[in-house]
């Protein structure tokens, strides 16, 4: 061996991996959660280059965020026989073709089936012992039952079943919903931060909906202003 | 052609005149641990789930964003490395002790940059075939760092067959540059030279 230098670059360039997929592994934590309504903003960062963070929480670090929702877990998810008075479920098929979410008020619940490109389907329906019905106006439809936190089921759409078991999403993730005159756009936030959606127009066409930021819930569909509220579950969509 | 550069410092810097004797050997191994890191990182990225979570730094929409901006300025040390590069291969007529460490080093510093986006990709991304765009940078990610292993091994040689440096130079800073053009590029294209 004549040169050694490049394998010290080598080695640098090894460890630095290794240090890196350290702190993305520290911090993926399963759920991410605020205390707060809808995505606060707190873009701070405690490391020099990379501190992982869902999109759209900003404060969702195992040192900034030990307590808040656990709490509320634990009191929500104690219920096994009902659904609590008003939750959200979010969550991906069990393909993972599609991102899909159910919002619950009382009795009644809406839902959002959507994978981020072309495919999506709203529903709205009941939520009664613990089962979930919802439908469509396209006719898909939607059936779950209570289990635990999660929910698990299937949704029927474009004569397609997908199974799903999806778990409680706190705020910010969850299911929002901006219409305007032309256009209207569903996003999913995933519990670990992800956001799927879809902007659709009134010929019908849909493309990837833009990314929600969680300072301003204006956003712009093809020039006109629209503000994104969360589901609640009681919608008439 | 020109002097031997000014790399008295152990320098890894092959030269133009290499020894008579060049061997094919040590640079077929070089390649095959190379493609072994591609392949490896391809596969890393296909198996292992997503996570969706993004980098948050302070003054920054975004981590995209973040991310855009690590790789445009890993890619002006790499223009640094080309330009370097040319002088010590006798393309630019500039002489100076500087050459070959101001190579070394800015190679090193844009791989460093680059890293942290690499990682994140990789662990929050993953390898995407989604539309052409996202399936080219996949296959470039995994691609360049294989290229890049293999350029350090070769570069521990010297007697490496004079067409191996330079293509694997090449191959890495195209590789780069075609990670940029899919990632960065396209983010400002579409958000805007922002922050």
């Amino acid at each position: 061996m004549t040169h050694r230098s490049p394998l010290f670059t080598l080695a640098g360039l090894v460890i630095a991996f290794a240090v890196f997929f350290g702190i993305n592994l520290a911090n993926s934590a399963p759920r991410q959660a605020v205390d707060d309504g809808y995505p606060s903003a707190s873009p701070t960062a405690n490391t020099p280059t990379d501190q992982p963070s869902p999109v759209p929480s900003q404060t969702a670090t195992e040192e900034a965020s030990p307590s808040g929702s656990p709490t509320e877990t634990a009191t929500q998810g104690a219920e096994d026989a009902q659904f609590p008075d008003k939750v959200v479920y979010a969550g991906r098929t069990k393909d993972g073709s599609a991102a899909i979410a159910v919002a619950v008020l009382g009795d009644r619940a809406a839902a959002y089936l959507c994978d981020g490109r072309n495919v999506e389907s709203w529903l709205r329906g009941t939520a009664e012992n613990a089962e979930l019905k919802l439908q469509a106006k396209s006719g898909d439809t939607l059936e779950a039952r209570l289990e635990g936190s999660k929910i698990s089921g299937e949704i029927e759409i474009n004569n397609e079943k997908l199974d799903f078991t999806i778990g409680e999403a706190k705020p910010p993730a969850g299911l929002y919903r901006a219409k305007g005159s032309k256009t209207t756009i569903g996003w999913i936030v995933l519990p670990d931060g992800t956001q799927v959606g879809i902007q659709t127009d009134d010929q019908g066409a849909s493309q990837a909906a833009p990314e929600l930021d969680p300072n301003r819930p204006e956003v712009d569909a093809d020039g006109e202003e629209v503000t994104a509220k969360p589901v609640e579950g009681n919608e008439e969509i | 052609m020109s002097a031997v550069p000014a790399g008295a410092d152990d320098s890894p810097v092959s030269t133009p005149d290499v020894p008579a004797q060049t061997r094919l050997g040590p640079v077929l191994v070089a390649l095959a641990i190379g493609s072994a890191v591609s392949i490896g990182i391809g596969v890393y990225g296909r198996l292992h789930n997503p996570t969706g979570q993004a980098i948050n730094l302070a003054g920054f929409s975004s981590g995209l964003a973040v991310k855009a901006w690590l790789t445009t300025l890993a890619f002006l040390f790499a223009l640094v490395q080309i330009f370097t590069a040319m002088i010590l291969y006798g393309r630019i007529k500039i002489s100076g002790e500087w050459v070959a460490p101001v190579h070394r080093w800015s190679g090193r510093i844009a791989v460093a940059l680059v890293v942290p986006v690499a990682v994140h990709c990789l662990y929050a991304l993953g390898f995407q075939g989604y539309s052409t765009r996202v399936l080219v940078h996949s296959s470039l990610g995994c691609f360049f760092f294989g290229a890049f292993v293999c350029k350090m091994l070769i570069l521990t040689r010297n007697d490496s067959p004079s067409w191996a440096l330079p293509t694997l130079g090449g191959a890495v800073f195209s590789g780069l540059t075609a990670l940029w053009m899919t990632a960065a590029l396209w983010f400002f294209s579409t958000n805007g030279l922002t922050f």
